[in-house]
């Protein structure tokens, strides 16, 4: 039972975060790997199958709150599916110890950024206007 | 306006380059990218990216799916929990601020980080 209340809980409790746009799946892949010794391959997998219905729940919200930068959407994609296609299948056919090495490294990067990195622009703010 | 498309083209595909090969983080890369890079402000980021991030997932776990296969079943509880949180994501998303969560985000990263190596 416990091998699913937790899951189940941590996937609530990120998918929050990943209906926001940022950070959920990074913190499920962080706590599959790191604490529920889910194997890295496996990990990655559910982490892509899990976003599905977490990012389509929230995704009405945020469209209903004029959130959604649209001139953005047909180039990031674009650029996006080709990228994700090739890096999958590269990610499909790498030795797992180098999978997970690269991992760590992204990890720490990504992290320091949040801890370090200073955004400049507009900070924080009800996008302007509405 | 071409160099902002191309600006977005970019950080679409650095953001697919996270998403395949890790299976997830797109947004992390995405969203400070969005903000810093192409000067779109904190909450069209983050809001946004759901709407990128939705169709690389659908891409990178259909590879997956092809190339290894993937345990349903062990999927499950994360998928459930993730369908409520979403949920709760988008209808919190206004009232949220964001600037603590980033502090206990990059430190859990970087615990992550470095068990990788370890």
């Amino acid at each position: 039972m416990r091998d699913w209340i937790l899951p189940l809980l941590v996937g609530a409790a990120t998918g929050v975060l990943s209906g926001f746009g940022v950070g959920g799946g990074t913190l499920l892949l962080v706590y599959m790997t790191a604490f529920a010794g889910v194997e890295q391959r496996l990990a990655q997998g559910i982490n892509l199958l899990y976003f599905l219905p977490a990012g389509l729940m929230a995704l009405p919200a945020h469209v209903k709150n004029g959130c959604i930068e649209k001139r953005v959407l047909l180039p990031a994609i674009g650029g996006g599916l080709v990228c994700a296609a090739l890096s999958a299948w590269a990610a499909s056919a790498m030795e797992v110890g180098l999978l997970r090495k690269c991992f760590g490294a992204f990890l720490i990067a990504v992290g320091g950024m949040e801890l370090f990195g200073r955004s400049k622009g507009p900070e924080q703010g009800d996008s302007g206007g509405s | 306006m071409q160099g902002k498309k191309g600006r977005y083209l970019l950080a679409g595909g650095l953001a697919g380059i996270a998403n395949g090969l890790f299976g997830g983080g797109g947004g992390s890369v995405l969203v400070p990218l969005l903000t810093r890079y192409c000067g779109l402000d904190q909450r069209r980021a983050f809001a946004t990216s759901v709407a990128v991030i939705l169709p690389l997932c659908a891409l990178s776990v259909g590879i997956y799916l092809f190339r290894g296969g993937l345990d349903v079943m062990t999927a499950l509880p994360y998928l459930i929990g993730g369908t409520a949180g979403g949920w709760a994501g988008g209808k919190w998303f206004k009232g949220v601020k964001i600037l603590w969560l980033k502090r206990a985000f990059g430190l859990l990263l970087i615990y992550g980080g470095v068990r990788s190596f370890l």
